[in-house]
């Protein structure tokens, strides 16, 4: 205490030149730790690279709009190809739906924050500098070995320029980034949930992002395994999938469809999760069966994952892995039947308001129809003989990316919306929007299945003028077009709802689930009050008692500042 | 439309691509079907109120029984014609006889009757297919076989991951690099089929096509014939014009350098010189 010269006058004072200036608004943004900031910087990022992905879809489908077209150079739509691909599943469906759980899992279980809220930053930051590298790799050498890079092709004896390197980097820390964020949703759900909100509580948006995050800690690690052994036979002598050298190309198609199955999971799950928040609420019921949904969740996400040999059934495999991937493949049926059904009977005597969610569910489980049953030929070994690789194939994950994560996304970001932003976007906008939308995705995608069932292969830069192939592409493409400007049109009208929306309450839908509990939008704490969860409808309770407390005649617009319970 | 079956593999395929359709278009209008009927009837309107459904235990078993159900029919008829279309079957009356074709090769004598499927390696590689024959001669892009004839296609690649496919004549196929696989066909008449690489293989896979011609046994012997004789005669434009320049070089040492490359079994086929003739190429 007495050492050292003493600055310290007797009466201590404070210098201070004012309180520190609020740092710039992008600043705060990008620096975030609150699950509301990352879950909307990373969906904001998602619906940009959403765009960028279109553009490609675009210029892949301009090339093909006529038989041996010249229009782009095979290594250029080679490269046009690979970007594309990984900018749909990578950049836009899985960070889109973990953005959404993001944003809205704290809030619906009653959470002040994520379990991790470092973590949830450093996520949305692997995120954004993968899809950096990946499109500031157009200045240099774009990744060129197909969707998945296979080895050998993507081996340097095959392709020796550093397109393939930028390929894994960009994929591998998009992974990395989803495995952390899957592992801080797990332990944000597992640990975090309002006092009473037994998980046979947990709302179904809360269950899908549970789910989904356990099958990104399975279909992650194994992506991020095969990645680097990849690249360690690229450029350390490594021999891991060399044949001969102890090693099989086999290996990697395992780890890498291990992996785009789990992506595929994430395209169908969330938005099956958000289906089932919006449904019930827009139909005013709830659903027929919760405990029947959240099964179907889990078992969906386990035979889903199980069935990953199902995209290798021409490789030689011994049948009996083969018949095992069938048998968990068709066995995706029942789940998925179930969830059908409860959808379908939750909308059965319902009071349906046809608001922008409602339109966008309706026409994500109209899409999925299409994009499962699709997949249902493709899951019975002969048939996916004759379908696979082809732009059947194609068409039947359209379907779903379009089902699910655009429709589906649309959906719970048009619901959300008030919540984030205070305001609610145009029933108009989206109805022109999803029109647009589902006409596109038809025309772009049954034209799709009848030119792979006459043997268009897939990711090809031309095709030859064989039976009908050049009609079925023209329409392809127009659809393509349509297809775009939907989705355009619908970002569009989100982002008026976000700008001059009409100014909606907490509670503009009347859930059912904590999150219309907070203000829209919700203070950095999200509540002043946590309430004591005491059913599965802690919003309904809550209303309930709100109105018990208040002379009958008013029809109330302030429940949410009533802490109950 | 898919192409028509043109061997006994392929028609049981085309089959259960009807099943799949069939089964998919029902459940695809069913579910819309009802989606767009409940959204018309259950709109909300003045005064109508939802009616909450129970949900009972035996509803949803139901649904779930019933898709079980469907679920395990589909995967009963997918092992049987897996199972069926993989089992390489006898040539038929008209096809190539194998104890012929063994009997002349061998000048052995083969009891009459035993049918042997034909064996032919196709080898996938950037961005061409190459074929060869039991006798050791090969050809590029287009298989020639005889009509009515079990042909096994065995399946190898050089260099990346291929995946052959003739529609028409049975599934996909991997050509894996130090991986055997193999499929067959037995075109019931004569033609050509056009097929191609299903596989992407870099840059020019959508060029990287191929044919199978189908022709009579009489036709098929002589074209083998010409086929050998072709590539002798370029053998040896080719070693004189490099005898030409320097020493002239040993056929059969350059014969066995190629030999490594095919599988042991095709290279145990005594079949005399045109095997060497793999060794210019």
């Amino acid at each position: 205490m007495s050492a050292g010269p003493n600055l310290a006058p007797h009466r201590p004072e404070l210098v201070s030149e004012g309180p520190a200036g609020p740092r710039p608004r992008w600043l705060e943004l990008a620096t975030s730790t609150d699950h509301k900031d990352v879950g909307r910087i990373m969906i904001a990022g998602a619906l940009g690279f959403l765009v960028l992905g279109l553009v490609g879809f675009l210029l892949i489908r301009a090339q093909l709009i006529v038989p041996e077209n010249t229009l782009i150079e095979p290594v250029t739509f080679n490269r046009l190809l690979s970007v594309m691909s990984v900018t749909l599943v990578a950049l836009f469906a899985v960070p889109l739906a973990l953005g959404l759980f993001t944003y809205v899992v704290p809030l619906q279980i009653g959470a002040r924050s994520l379990a991790f809220p470092r973590l949830a930053n450093l996520s949305f930051w692997l995120f954004a500098v993968a899809g950096g590298i990946l499109y500031t790799s157009f200045v240099y050498t774009p990744p060129e070995a197909g969707f998945n890079a296979l080895p050998p092709l993507s081996d340097t004896v095959f392709i020796d320029n550093n397109g393939v390197d930028v390929w894994i980097t960009a994929l591998g820390l998009c992974v990395l980034s989803f495995t952390l964020l899957a592992i801080n949703l797990a332990a944000t759900i597992a640990k975090l949930r309002a006092p009473g909100l037994a998980w046979r509580r947990l709302p179904p948006f809360s269950v899908a992002a549970s789910v989904c995050s356990w099958v990104l800690l399975v279909a992650g690690p194994a992506m991020l395994a095969g990645l680097v052994m990849l690249e360690i036979d690229r450029h350390f002598d490594g021999v891991f999938f060399d044949q001969g050298e102890g090693g099989a190309p086999t290996y990697y198609q395992h780890l890498s469809w291990i992996f785009f199955t789990g992506a595929w999971l994430l395209m169908l799950l969330p938005a099956a999760g958000a289906i089932s928040e919006i449904i019930p609420a827009l139909a005013r019921k709830p659903l027929l069966s919760r405990r029947a949904v959240t099964a179907s969740f889990v078992a969906i996400a386990a035979l889903g994952m199980l069935a990953w040999m199902q995209n290798m059934f021409t490789a030689a495999i011994p049948s009996g892995f083969l018949y095992g991937a069938m048998a968990m493949a068709l066995a995706l049926l029942i789940p998925v039947g179930v969830l059908f059904a409860n959808w379908l009977a939750t909308l059965a005597f319902g009071a349906i308001e046809m608001r922008a969610p409602m339109l966008f569910a309706l026409g994500a489980v109209s899409t999925l129809s299409f994009g499962l049953a699709a997949e249902l030929g493709h899951a019975v070994i002969p048939v996916n003989w004759l379908l696979s690789d082809t732009t059947d194939a194609t068409a039947a994950t359209g379907y779903v990316l379009v089902g699910g994560s655009v429709l589906g996304g649309l959906a719970a970001l048009h619901y959300w919306l008030p919540k984030m932003t205070g305001r609610t976007a145009s029933d108009g906008g989206a109805k022109v929007s999803l029109a647009l939308i589902l006409a596109g995705a038809h025309l772009t995608f049954i034209p799709m299945f009848l030119a792979g069932v006459d043997g268009q292969p897939v990711d090809v830069y031309k095709y030859f003028d064989v039976g009908d192939l050049g009609l079925w592409n023209a329409l392809t493409t127009i659809g393509a077009v349509v297809l775009a400007l939907g989705i355009v049109a619908a970002i569009a009208n989100l982002y008026a709802g976000v700008t001059s929306g009409t100014r909606a309450g907490p509670d503009p839908w009347r859930g059912d689930s904590l999150e219309w509990f907070a203000p829209s939008p919700p203070p950095p704490h999200n509540f002043d009050v946590v309430p004591d969860v005491r059913s599965a409808e802690p919003m309904r309770d809550i209303r309930d008692a709100v109105e018990r407390r208040r002379p009958p005649r008013t029809a109330e617009k302030s429940e949410s500042v009533e802490p109950v319970a | 439309m898919p192409e028509t079956g043109h061997s006994p593999n392929a028609e049981d395929l085309n089959a259960l691509y009807w099943v799949m359709v069939i089964v998919a278009v029902a459940l695809v209008v069913a579910i819309n079907g009802a989606l767009i009927a409940l959204a018309l009837r259950f709109r909300a309107r003045r005064g109508a109120e939802p009616r909450r459904l129970r949900s009972r235990g035996p509803a949803q078993a139901l649904i779930a029984g019933a898709f079980a159900a469907l679920a395990a029919v589909l995967f009963v008829l997918g092992v049987v014609v897996t199972e069926s279309s993989s089992e390489v079957e006898a040539s038929g009356d008209e096809g190539l006889q194998a104890s012929t074709r063994v009997t002349a090769q061998r000048s052995l004598d083969v009891p009459s009757g035993e049918t042997e499927p034909l064996e032919v390696e196709a080898s996938g590689q950037q961005w061409i297919w190459r074929y060869e024959y039991p006798d050791g001669t090969f050809s590029y892009y287009e298989l020639v076989v005889p009509v009515d004839t079990a042909v096994v296609v065995k399946l190898e690649s050089t260099d990346v991951v291929h995946r052959w496919w003739v529609p028409g004549l049975g599934g996909k196929f991997d050509a894996t690099p130090g991986q055997s696989n193999q499929t067959w066909f037995k075109a019931d008449e004569t033609g050509t089929f056009e097929g191609a690489s299903y596989q992407f293989s870099g840059a020019s896979y959508a060029a990287m096509r191929t044919a199978v011609r189908v022709v009579s046994v009489e036709e098929y012997e002589a074209w083998l014939a010409q086929q050998a004789s072709d590539i002798e005669a370029a053998q040896a434009f080719v070693q004189e014009q490099v005898a030409s320049d320097t020493e002239l070089d040993d056929p059969a040492t350059e014969g066995g350098g190629g030999a490594t490359e095919g599988s042991t079994e095709q290279g145990a086929t005594p079949s005399g010189g045109s095997g060497s003739a793999e060794g210019t190429q």
